[in-house]
């Protein structure tokens, strides 16, 4: 495997933007889609950026995701391409779920190049927010450290947050690079010739990066079986699943961030899902008391019907919710097996198609009762 | 003054007959109230019809799971209850949904509401991390006493209405002898009837007593402070932007809201995606945008479409991911609107809402 | 600096009285500044508040929202509703500390194109001394 080396200067942060800023100037992309701290300073926020200047506060790597980029190059891209090159910097994660939302039909990558980075993981929202300040200096920490138990812990399980995992046009390695020095490895067409055209072309050997990440990749293997079996335990079976949801309070807002739930009304907030009052009375009457609103597990266990499949597991959903639930790690185990029957990795490749949008004559008879 | 049943027990007890008794008289057919749902401190609202059920009922708990308005208006949203059902809510509960109904989003038909005077519920975090369960005793304390209780919600800390709009019986606690004895104040034609053959002594009483006047102005002076605190938010659009960049777009504030009733909010729906052109020529203008857009659309657009019914509940500031202080800003921004139309959201079901009405010699001072 | 500045006024335009009287303004070969994009709309009623914000948030330096006068709406009531909902957006715009002037509701019937004239013009001078919008150049909105 071939890649460029990039000497870092100053930080890792600005070296990459430096990158994204002879990109602009020799115009091998009109925007920029990265996140850029917000005027309180406190926060980042996803910007298209066209103008060079803008850059200065623009982070490729934030200590915390508030929105899943897929989403923000969703609400860009849904209703049909861009007519401007769009180079987007995200999370590995960002970027699976806009492989899966572009095979959803939610964005066109046409003409944006998709350029992931090592992904040392993210803090927990709500521990940044209590201090942001320092919320920042423990994530400076992150990035030396991978393997820092400061992220979430959907982050602490990532499988996928380093290395050439996943389909995007270009890589930045920063992951076990040795000091001073960063890779950017092509994996398309696109990605090569942006490196020709800026002058470092892909020539170096990352077989060792390569490797390094590899034997990361499978102590997190290792990790994410340990922490999913502890938290299985808690949580299967019905009796486990009604407790742990029971302080849910039907916000909804694990839905509204999730990258694959797309829908602008979800079938769980639709008409379909208010009963008349003699309804709501029968079904008390049934058992002597009624949970209102009803309905919670049923939500849950629709939403993974409807999305587990391409479940990037980016934990949006968890750092959202106001119950505190751990709503990511739980679907990441649903997700995994469910994933696993069809053989597929959400937003590994654009040309696999959706498990449940194809089918083949002769499969699956196991789950036929005779 | 008023009628008061008075029974000689805890005033949580006290409820807790009172819900038996007309469960038990067939009075009511069902009754809503806050219930116990795991070990962990956890309550939510429950529909009870057995009434051996109502052991893990906790109706006066100071949590609000999920504004009860809303609830209720989902309940009563496609046919009208046809047979009685007694609701235990919190007096901005029942505003909000008084509110919905004016929006023909519920019927009041079948109702009995019971009520109290209220001191406010705690933030939702803490039932989540089971700390609740360590502030009981405070709060009951502060009750007693006719104080703010300590961490409430904000809005609740400087909420002017406590006594319940439109109850049919209002359980008196605010400065009551709560461990002791139950006063029930039955405010309606309807609340009395339903309280007949229960036992209790029938008095004449006041439910706006020295310590609830005083509590109004403990809590008018907070308002104060809680408002002109230059942190809440600066002026202008930079202050919008500072206090809401952070805003993920989630829209839990409006999915929890009371009063955002719509069932597809018009900021979720397609009249607010952009066509990839739209970013074209903004980037032209900006040299930069904020993707997904329209944050402080949202925002600002929620306070025209429910500033006026706003009831300072403070769902919303519980919901956000992000903790900005929502409930505050919207009670704010909301108290003035409503101020210039001279409403109460939810004072009254026979009032309509100001923005559906008119007079034809008015508001000049807006016209150029 | 603040001389060249020629402002951007969105104008809300009812179609049975305003949108005529600037039709009238135009037929009548009255003069005044090239200020506002009309908008046409079939009732001043019609204008959702939010429809004022977006406007205000893309970058218009003033909106106008103008209608028959009062008692005389083609739908008999609709600008009464106007004036309420218009109220209530001034009074969110006063209470974050927005200006408020950069928003104003006029009547302006058929007949009146010389009024028609008169009120772009007063506003536009008006929003020149105010100066551009400043969410015109935000990224963060």
């Amino acid at each position: 495997m071939k890649g460029a080396i990039l000497k870092i200067e100053n930080s890792i942060e600005k070296t990459i933007i430096e990158f994204l800023k002879k990109g602009l100037d020799k115009k091998l992309f009109d925007v920029v889609l990265i996140p850029v701290k917000v005027p309180a300073g406190d926060s980042y926020a996803w910007v298209l950026v066209q103008d060079k200047a803008l850059l200065e506060d623009a982070n490729p790597l934030p200590p915390v995701m508030l929105v899943q980029g897929a989403k923000a190059l969703s609400s860009i891209t849904r209703r049909g391409k861009s007519n401007k090159k769009i180079a987007a910097i995200m999370r590995p994660c960002e970027i699976r779920a806009s492989i899966e939302l572009s095979k959803l039909q939610q964005i066109d990558l046409e003409n944006i190049c998709l350029i992931s980075i090592d992904c040392p993981g993210a803090l927990p929202l709500k521990d940044y927010l209590e201090d942001t300040k320092k919320g920042i200096d423990t994530f400076k920490k992150v990035i030396k450290e991978w393997g820092n138990e400061s992220v979430r812990p959907i982050c602490q399980m990532c499988d996928k947050s380093v290395g050439l995992s996943i389909q995007s046009d270009l890589h930045i390695g920063i992951f076990g690079a040795k000091n001073n020095e960063i890779y950017l490895i092509p994996s398309s067409q696109k990605g090569k010739s942006i490196l020709e055209e800026i002058g470092i072309p892909a020539e170096e050997s990352m077989d060792n990066w390569e490797k390094k990440t590899k034997e990361f990749v499978e102590t997190r293997k290792k990790n994410r079986k340990k922490i999913q079996s502890t938290l299985s335990e808690k949580v299967m079976g019905l009796d486990n699943l009604l407790e742990t949801f029971s302080n849910c309070i039907n916000c909804h807002n694990c839905q509204s961030v999730c990258p694959i739930c797309y829908c602008r009304q979800c079938y769980f907030e639709s008409e379909k899902m208010k009963l008349s009052s003699d309804d709501y009375l029968i079904r008390a009457e049934s058992k002597g008391i009624l949970r209102f609103l009803p309905d919670t597990l049923l939500f849950h266990l629709g939403r993974m019907t409807h999305m587990s499949l391409s479940c990037v597991g980016c934990g949006a959903c968890e750092d959202a919710c106001p119950m505190s639930i751990k709503v990511a790690q739980i679907f990441s185990i649903v997700g995994d097996r469910s994933q696993k029957v069809f053989n597929y990795i959400p937003g590994k490749s654009i040309e696999e198609s959706l498990p449940l949008k194809v089918y083949e004559e002769d499969e699956f008879h196991d789950v036929e009762k005779p | 003054m008023s009628k008061v049943l008075r029974i000689s027990k805890g005033a949580e007890q006290g409820v807790q007959e009172l819900l038996k008794f007309l469960l038990e008289s067939g009075k009511v057919k069902g009754v809503l109230t806050l219930t116990k749902i795991n070990n962990n401190g956890a309550v939510d609202y429950s529909l009870i019809t057995n009434s051996e059920m109502l052991k893990d009922a906790l109706p006066l708990f100071p949590l609000m799971p999920a504004n009860a308005g809303k609830l209720l208006s989902r309940f009563t949203l496609k046919s009208a209850l046809a047979e009685p059902i007694a609701v235990v809510v919190k007096p901005c509960e029942l505003r909000a949904f008084i509110e919905l109904v004016k929006r023909e989003q519920g019927s009041l038909e079948n109702f009995l509401f019971i009520s109290s005077t209220c001191d406010g519920v705690y933030p939702l975090e803490i039932s989540s991390n089971g700390e609740v369960a360590k502030k009981l005793s405070k709060y009951w304390d502060a009750v007693k006493k006719g104080d703010i209780a300590p961490d409430i919600r904000p809005t609740c800390s400087c909420c002017k209405y406590f006594l319940p709009y439109n109850a049919d019986i209002t359980i008196a606690l605010i400065g009551e002898n709560i461990d002791k004895e139950c006063k029930i104040f039955l405010t309606t034609e309807k609340g009395k009837k339903s309280v007949e053959g229960m036992k209790g002594q029938l008095v004449e009483g006041e439910l706006k007593t020295q310590e609830v006047k005083n509590l109004l102005n403990k809590r008018e002076e907070n308002k104060k402070k809680l408002f002109d605190n230059p942190a809440l938010m600066q002026d202008g659009l930079s202050g919008l932007i500072e206090t809401f960049g952070r805003c993920i777009g989630c829209h839990g504030c409006s999915r929890v809201c009371p009063i955002c009733y719509c069932t597809l909010c018009t900021f979720d729906s397609k009249d607010y995606e952009n066509e990839p052109s739209t970013y074209e020529t903004e980037l032209k203008k900006r040299g930069g945008m904020r993707v997904p857009p329209n944050t402080i659309l949202y925002h600002i657009g929620r306070l025209t479409h429910i500033g006026i019914s706003c009831v300072g509940c403070g769902m919303c500031t519980d919901v956000c991911p992000v903790d900005i202080p929502l409930s505050t800003i919207f009670l704010k921004v909301g108290g003035e609107v409503q101020q210039t139309f001279n409403y109460i959201p939810g004072k009254s079901v026979e009032e309509k809402v100001p923005l559906t009405i008119f007079e034809k010699e008015e508001l000049t001072e807006v016209e150029d | 600096m603040k001389d060249d500045f020629e402002p951007t006024i969105i104008g809300f335009l009812c179609r049975w009285c305003s949108y005529a009287g600037a039709d009238l303004a135009g037929t009548s070969r009255l003069q005044y500044p090239p200020s506002m994009l009309p908008i046409r709309v079939m009732c001043s009623s019609r204008v959702d508040p939010v429809f004022i914000i977006t406007a205000f948030l893309r970058g218009a330096d003033a909106v106008l929202v103008a209608g028959c006068h009062p008692g005389d709406c083609h739908y008999i009531e609709g600008n009464y509703y106007t004036r309420r909902r218009f109220a209530c957006l001034r009074k969110i715009f006063e209470t974050l500390g927005m200006e408020s002037d950069r928003i104003r509701l006029s009547w302006i019937s058929a007949s009146e194109g010389p009024r028609f004239a008169q009120v772009v013009t007063d506003y536009t001078d008006k929003i020149k001394k105010l100066g551009p919008n400043p969410a015109k150049k935000e990224i963060f909105l």
